[in-house]
């Protein structure tokens, strides 16, 4: 063995043993680490235990033993206060049901329906059939005993409605939140109101990521004149009150013809509001989402990626990808809970969600409207406020949780 | 100071672009309303419709409407007249309003900002303490609960119950007090979160550490090397701040009736009063333009790495 | 490293009381899961005008023993959990804030690595400059202000009273650390920390900060205490070097003894990674493995499994600070039974 050879075996050995060190190192990626930490942190964890339990129980509103959320009893049931009294489903005398329950109501409604079927079926002439189909889907339409119970189910919803009336019959959960001033269960009006809510903030937040996210980006990928010329234009939507050309543009909206024309492309009150709360939502993201990318482009980390050769699609979703979405993250935590607020305050000045639709923010005006000093119906206030305020709590706190937890520099910071 | 002159200027180009946007989008909304304001809804004889043209100027083609309201504007700041509220010109309705509005947000920010800045410093300093838990749970109330909510209990519990508030009217400090509280709060609670993140960001800087190691006092080093970095974020904030305060005063002064532009403008949006509702729209503007622009120069004045463009 | 090392001149005679005198100092830091030893009995002393190098990587503790004597290390995460540092016939460790507010800056004054975060960046220089003596000298507003301009010049910076007015980003790098150095000496303390003062800068600014720091030594007989992990700076500017592993200080020597026959087998690893001109080498070599976790020691000598010498005893007990030679100390059964056997 010569002395080179020799040199050489102890040069790959010195490479080997690196290279079995740097093996042992065992990174943690930023997920991983950023989960764990968010797993110690307990009350992160709790509201987010509560969000997750509370978007379930909000799809399967239709399906849970609530109360008919617009059903009024005027007579009976004004202003009651939280209870345990047993309810039973459609047994209001104004509704005429069958046995005064909703089973005995559809059995009839059915039994009637199947009538009809039948008499459909035996016609020859095809005229005369067509003319009984259509009588028989407007019966459905306007006398369908679930369409005196709830507004305007959708397919799933109608289902999962169906599911549960073959599940729990005529059993209805009692008032445990009380009753409105129109008599209405207020659980119910909760659960429901509680979709409405969710959707809101959720749908509208997600027009302000995607607006957000793709100005944001583009400004900060192009950099340069792009940029500053985008990021101008950011600043004067800045200096605009959206609130108020918000307002302008509802009641402009909300005005009969121009509702009706919106009405016949589809488009309902509700989703208006996505896209206007939408569109205001999404200046701050932009501008995080641009100050991210365009401090991460000349980051030196991805420098140095580049350098080790890595290719462009890994440095986007390995580097870039990552630490854009933490930011993007964290600020979705905080938009969804701005954006519930807003709806609520838009419902309070009667420019938000309408009747008969029902959300949180529209529950609250009621309940502030019912307050008086006379009679104390704190419940019309106290749950749909304490709903709404809890919700908006669990997200708050998650959102600094996981900003927390996304932020090494706060690893030491207990 | 050349730097300071150009900033303010270049900040009015863009305050006049801002604005010829805004009146520019709000002019075709109103024009796109089907109709006049005065057809259908009363029976009005012709003359006097014919007046009523007149006067708003309904006659002319909408080209020359939209040059002549513009022109009025910038000549004389003249804003026309209302359509919901007779004999009334948008300028005197803004006059009224103003001064009211004006006051409520001046004594909700000021309050907002010695209440959020103050908790939030405690809370960092004393950070992990009761104190600080405490501080933070209000904080966090103060941003979860709708400000329509607590204006209502507020009226419930200081003015009817407990009575150390008047019910309503506007003029003494006493009658402002309690709005004034109810609009500042979530701004405080927000600032208090703000100021507390800031301060112990600043905290872990080095020059803090630097500070300490100086041998300065607790209280010297917090007031004069960590506040005034903590406060950054705050006066980045007051920008936003201020649009959040007015925002909140639309629905403060319906609770309260308070005679400011807030109950106006909801009055003018919900009655289809696009005169008025437009030229609210432009004074808001103005405002707030001026306001971030402040805020961008204290916040140039604070931290001098800052170049103002 | 420059080819020729200028030794400082020889190390001051210790006669007479040493200034500081640190013993057994121990301080832990609390992490997600354990709580980390960052410091494990670290014992020395440092005498009126000498420079002590503290040497070790990053993590070996080096920095933190130095805020524990400033009081300043962050609590939480971390504690001091015993020992104690003497100075001037007081314990530092066992004063009240107070107490110790008029000892930092006053008497003991330190200056950090990284002068571009370690200045207020909000407050002119001259604010930051007269705040100490102010405090500590109870100087006027305006005699605070000519001690400043004069410090100033004292470091090298033209222009004295004019710079006052400016803020740090108005200076280099470098003038920030002579920036530094005037506010740390400006109350004429009798220990000076510094914490890799030259890490952070190019290398020829470096020797500019070295040479200012010897010079103002000489000038006014400060103890230095400096910290680097870098040996070359440590055989231009210290007396007397300090090596510290995972916590410990494992070997105490001169400088010149040290570089000329490292005793422990770390400081002749160390001495063996840096790249030298006077000797024909073919490859640096490194120290194999990595600093043992510090949440997590192993039993026995931490050094252990990096060590080319360890012996069965090693893995056993941890070897203790002897002396192995003329003032010198080293914990290391090899080096020990060498020296003694």
């Amino acid at each position: 063995m010569t002395e080179d050879t020799h040199d050489e075996t102890l040069k790959q050995e010195t490479l080997e043993r690196i290279l079995r060190e740097s093996r042992e190192i065992r990174g943690v990626s930023l997920w991983q680490d950023a989960w764990n930490r968010l797993k110690r942190n307990r009350t992160a964890m709790i509201s987010l235990v509560c969000l997750l339990l509370l978007g379930l129980l909000a799809f399967l509103t239709p399906l849970l033993p609530l109360q008919s959320p617009i059903d009024k009893d005027l007579n009976n049931r004004r202003f009651l206060a939280p209870n345990l009294d047993t309810v039973v489903m459609g047994s209001r005398p104004g509704l005429k049901f069958e046995g005064g329950t909703l089973t005995g109501e559809l059995e009839k409604f059915r039994a009637s329906i199947a009538e009809l079927e039948a008499e459909r079926l035996s016609t020859e002439d095809p005229e005369r059939r067509q003319e009984l189909q259509q009588t028989i889907d407007a019966r459905i339409n306007v006398e369908h005993p679930f369409n005196q119970m709830w507004n305007e189910l959708g397919p799933l919803s109608w289902w999962m409605c169906q599911l549960r009336v073959r599940l729990f019959g005529d059993y209805a959960i009692p008032s445990l939140f009380g009753t409105d001033k129109l008599g209405r269960d207020l659980l119910a009006r909760v659960f429901w109101g509680a979709r409405v809510s969710l959707i809101v903030g959720i749908v509208a937040t997600l027009v302000s990521l995607i607006i957000g996210v793709s100005y944001g980006a583009i400004a900060g990928y192009f950099g340069g004149t792009v940029d500053s010329v985008m990021m101008r234009i950011v600043d004067m939507l800045y200096s605009i009150p959206f609130i108020f050309v918000v307002i302008f543009l509802v009641t402009f909206l909300g005005e009969d013809s121009v509702k009706a024309r919106l009405d016949a492309m589809g488009i309902d009150q509700i989703t208006i509001f996505y896209i206007v709360i939408g569109a205001i939502y999404w200046l701050t993201m932009s501008r995080v989402v641009r100050g991210q990318v365009l401090s991460l482009r000349t980051e030196q980390f991805i420098e140095a990626a580049r350098t080790v050769g890595a290719s462009p699609a890994r440095i986007v979703f390995r580097h870039l990808v990552p630490n854009v979405l933490g930011v993007v993250i964290v600020y979705l935590t905080l938009t969804i809970p701005s954006v519930m607020l807003f709806e609520a305050f838009l419902s309070f000045l009667g420019l938000g969600v309408a009747p008969p639709d029902v959300s949180w923010g529209l529950l609250l005006n009621d309940g502030v409207e019912a307050l008086s000093i006379i009679d104390v119906y704190w419940w019309v206030v106290v749950f749909p406020g304490g709903s709404l305020a809890a919700t908006l709590f669990a997200l708050n706190f998650l959102g600094d949780g996981i900003r927390d937890a996304l932020d090494p520099r706060m690893k030491n910071r207990d | 100071m050349r730097d300071l002159l150009s900033y303010l200027f270049k900040r009015f180009i863009w305050m006049i672009l801002t604005l010829l946007a805004v009146y520019t989008v709000s002019f075709v909304l109103m024009r796109a309303v089907p109709g006049n304001p005065f057809s259908g809804e009363r029976n009005v004889p012709p003359a006097i419709e014919r007046q009523l043209k007149a006067r708003y100027n309904l006659d002319a083609p909408p080209i020359q409407q939209y040059f002549d309201y513009l022109g009025g504007i910038v000549t004389d700041f003249d804003l026309g007249w209302c359509m919901g509220l007779e004999d009334y010109s948008v300028n005197q309705v803004l006059a009224e309003g103003f001064p009211v509005s004006a006051t409520l947000a001046i004594f909700a920010l000021v309050f907002a900002i010695i209440l959020g800045v103050t908790a939030g410093v405690i809370s960092a300093v004393y950070r992990r303490s009761p104190a600080d838990v405490a501080l933070m749970a209000a904080a966090v109330l103060g941003i979860a609960i709708p400000n329509f909510v607590l204006a209502s209990l507020a009226i419930l519990l200081f003015v009817f119950t407990i009575q150390i508030f008047p019910a309503g009217g506007w003029g003494t400090l006493q009658q402002i007090a309690l709005p004034a509280f109810c609009l500042g709060l979530p701004v405080a609670a927000y600032i208090a979160r703000l100021s507390r993140a800031g301060m112990l960001e600043t905290l872990s800087k080095d020059h803090v550490r630097t500070a300490f190691a100086k041998g300065l006092p607790k209280r010297t080093v917090i007031l004069r090397h960590v506040l005034p970095g903590a406060m950054l974020p705050v006066v980045s904030y007051l920008g936003p701040a201020v649009a959040r305060v007015l925002t909140g005063s639309l629905v403060l002064e319906k609770i309260f009736a308070l005679p400011g532009l807030g109950s106006h403008f909801i009055n003018a949006a919900t009655q289809r009063d696009y005169t008025l509702a437009m030229g609210m729209v432009l004074t808001y503007t103005v405002l707030l333009f001026v306001m971030n622009t402040l805020v961008d120069i204290s916040y140039a004045i604070i931290d001098p790495r800052v170049k103002l463009q | 490293m420059p080819e020729s090392l200028s030794q400082p001149d020889a190390a001051p005679s210790r006669h007479g009381e040493p200034l500081l005198q640190v013993n057994d100092l121990q301080v832990s830091f609390k992490t997600d899961d354990s709580r980390v030893r960052a410091v494990r009995g670290v014992s020395f002393d440092i005498y009126p005008g000498e420079t002590v190098g503290l040497v070790g990587e990053s993590g070996s503790g080096k920095s933190v023993t130095n805020l524990a004597l400033m009081g300043l290390v962050p609590s939480p995460p971390g504690r001091v959990d015993g020992g104690s540092v003497m100075y001037d016939g007081k314990d530092l460790l066992k004063l009240s804030p107070l107490q110790m507010q008029s000892i930092r800056g006053r008497r003991i004054a330190m200056i950090f690595q990284d002068p571009m975060t370690a200045l207020n960046p909000l407050m002119t220089v001259g604010q930051q400059l007269t705040e100490m003596t102010r405090l500590h000298l109870g100087l006027s507003r305006r005699q605070a202000n000519e001690k400043a301009a004069e410090m100033l010049e004292l470091v090298g910076i033209s222009g004295a009273s004019r710079r006052l007015r400016d803020y740090p980003h108005q200076f280099s790098g470098g003038m920030r650390q002579r920036v530094m150095i005037a506010m740390a000496l400006s109350c004429e303390p009798d220990l000076l920390i510094a914490d890799e003062p030259t890490t952070a800068l190019d290398v020829t600014i470096q020797a500019q900060i070295l040479d200012l720091l010897r010079e103002l030594q000489e000038r006014r007989g400060t103890s230095i205490i400096l910290i680097t992990h870098d040996l070359g700076v440590v055989a231009e500017t210290c007396h007397r070097v300090l090596v510290m592993y995972a916590g410990k200080v494992v070997e105490k020597s001169d400088a010149g003894p040290l570089f000329a026959s490292p005793q422990h087998p770390y400081t002749q690893g160390l001495l063996q990674s840096l790249p030298r001109f006077d000797q024909v080498q073919t490859t640096l070599r490194a120290i194999p493995g990595q600093p043992p976790d510090l949440g997590n020691l192993p039993e026995g000598c931490s050094f252990r499994s990096r060590c080319p010498l360890a012996i069965d005893r090693c893995a056993r007990e941890e070897p203790p600070l002897a002396s192995v030679g003329d003032r010198r100390e080293a914990a290391c059964w090899v080096a020990e039974e060498n020296a003694n056997g």
